[in-house]
């Protein structure tokens, strides 16, 4: 095997670690955005049962909250496939992490908007849809991007569930070919590739939004 | 087959026994990871090709999933005739990983240290060495502290991954019992209890360091 054949090899796990990211996002997205705005409007009881929630997806280790739900699942009598197990876990988990920067984006505005959406009459959820989240959306969405390229790494963890990812892949062509070294090389770029425009992307917005309190990490 | 309660009970005291092991690893990779972190932020702070270097290596690092790294070094270091116990391969691997995220954190630390401080122990003719022990590190390690808290139970949260290198931390005990019993449900869910009470218990540590290392502050 050359190594472009191992690279193209690899690269056959790219549909499965695209598809689980994209499918993953389906469960990110929502949870954060509900989430993180229940946490920001409710209080008292209701409040400890959404920060417990949050916590439960983003305190756990993934790995095991995927192997929990993947054996764990079929007992108690759901059965789902381990493309939907995965992108369940992996999206919550990524939700969880990016409810919380949800949250902090709409606590970092100052008081005075909320205030003048009231003083024009507007109800709260108006408020909250017209003038906090806009706002909030655009100064947290660095953190989005962070949160999209965390899930992306995250889905190396699907070759664990039999999925075949390019992860699996590499272990798949490792069974066939001795050379880890140009193998696990293939797949570290293969991510790198896949996972370092992203970044600078996020950078980039990084710096358009400027936004204070938000930190100059990239990946 | 439902949830067997006996069962699940019999095997708490093995995952709990795996608690220390859980923690050892995340102490010393966390050690790894900030020494590592620190000498590439060192090496990318006096700049020249071997400081753009290094700041590719971060970038990189930060781009790829852990589990790769933990493949690529369980693989490739016997290879080249290195053998080395799991555990230790293990430690490396999140050492690494964590390195390229740490060396940010001390990145932002240093930066957010005033210049004049180190204008001001040249005026009073320190010498280069004494200014970073005396004047720039004792700061530093308090911009740090609380990220560096942070990135502890990150790495906390990333021990489970050595599971796949037979490493007998508290997931690697589950499968133990699993695959001696053919009863993956019970240890799994066993093991995500006890860790997910782990992680919250000493994240809740680390928010009470913080929040004192801060009242230290602003005295």
């Amino acid at each position: 095997m050359t190594l472009i054949d191992i690279w193209l090899g690899i690269l056959q796990g790219l549909g499965t670690t695209a598809a689980v990211t994209a499918y993953g996002l389906v469960f990110a997205i929502p949870f954060a955005l509900v989430f993180g705005v229940a946490q920001y409007l409710t209080g008292g009881v209701a409040r400890l049962l959404v920060t417990g929630v949050i916590e439960f997806w983003r305190s756990s280790a993934v790995i095991i909250l995927l192997f929990v739900f993947y054996y764990a699942l079929p007992v108690v009598g759901i059965t789902l496939s381990a493309m939907t197990v995965s992108a369940m876990v992996l999206g919550l988990n990524a939700g969880g992490y990016a409810s919380q920067a949800v949250r902090a984006g709409l606590q970092a505005l100052p008081s005075g908007q909320r205030e003048a959406g009231a003083a024009l009459g507007l109800s709260r959820p108006a408020i909250l849809l017209l003038i906090e989240l806009p706002q909030a959306l655009i100064t947290m969405s660095p953190t989005f991007v962070n949160t999209v390229i965390q899930l992306v790494k995250a889905t190396a963890l699907v070759s664990l569930v039999t999925l075949t990812d390019m992860t699996f892949r590499a272990k798949e062509i490792a069974q066939v070919e001795y050379n880890p070294v140009a193998i696990y090389t293939a797949l570290l770029l293969a991510f790198f590739v896949v996972c370092y425009p992203i970044a600078l992307a996020g950078r980039w917005l990084e710096r358009r939004v400027a936004a204070p309190g938000s930190r100059a990490d990239g990946i | 087959m439902g949830f067997d309660l006996a069962f699940a009970l019999s095997s708490v005291p093995i995952i709990l026994g795996a608690v220390g092991t859980t923690l050892f690893v995340a102490l010393v990779s966390c050690i790894g990871a900030a020494a590592t972190g620190f000498l590439f932020e060192m090496v990318r702070r006096v700049g020249g090709i071997a400081g753009l270097l290094i700041g590719f290596v971060i970038d990189f690092i930060r781009s790829t999933p852990v589990l790769a790294w933990l493949y690529f070094l369980y693989f490739v270091l016997p290879f080249y005739g290195i053998r080395l116990g799991s555990m230790t391969v293990g430690v490396m691997g999140l050492s690494l990983y964590y390195s390229g995220y740490l060396a940010e954190v001390f990145k932002a630390g240093i930066d957010a240290i005033p210049r004049g401080q180190s204008e001001a122990a040249r005026a009073l003719s320190l010498s280069r060495r004494d200014a970073v022990i005396h004047v720039i590190a004792p700061q530093m390690l308090r911009n740090i502290a609380a990220p560096l808290g942070n990135y502890f139970v990150s790495i906390l949260k990333a021990t489970p991954y050595l599971a796949v290198l037979a490493v007998p931390e508290m997931l690697g005990q589950a499968f133990d019992i699993a695959s001696e019993t053919y009863r993956y449900t019970e240890p799994l869910v066993v093991a995500g209890i006890i860790f997910l009470v782990l992680a919250l218990a000493i994240s809740h540590g680390v928010k009470r360091l913080e929040r004192r290392l801060l009242e230290g502050g602003a005295r």
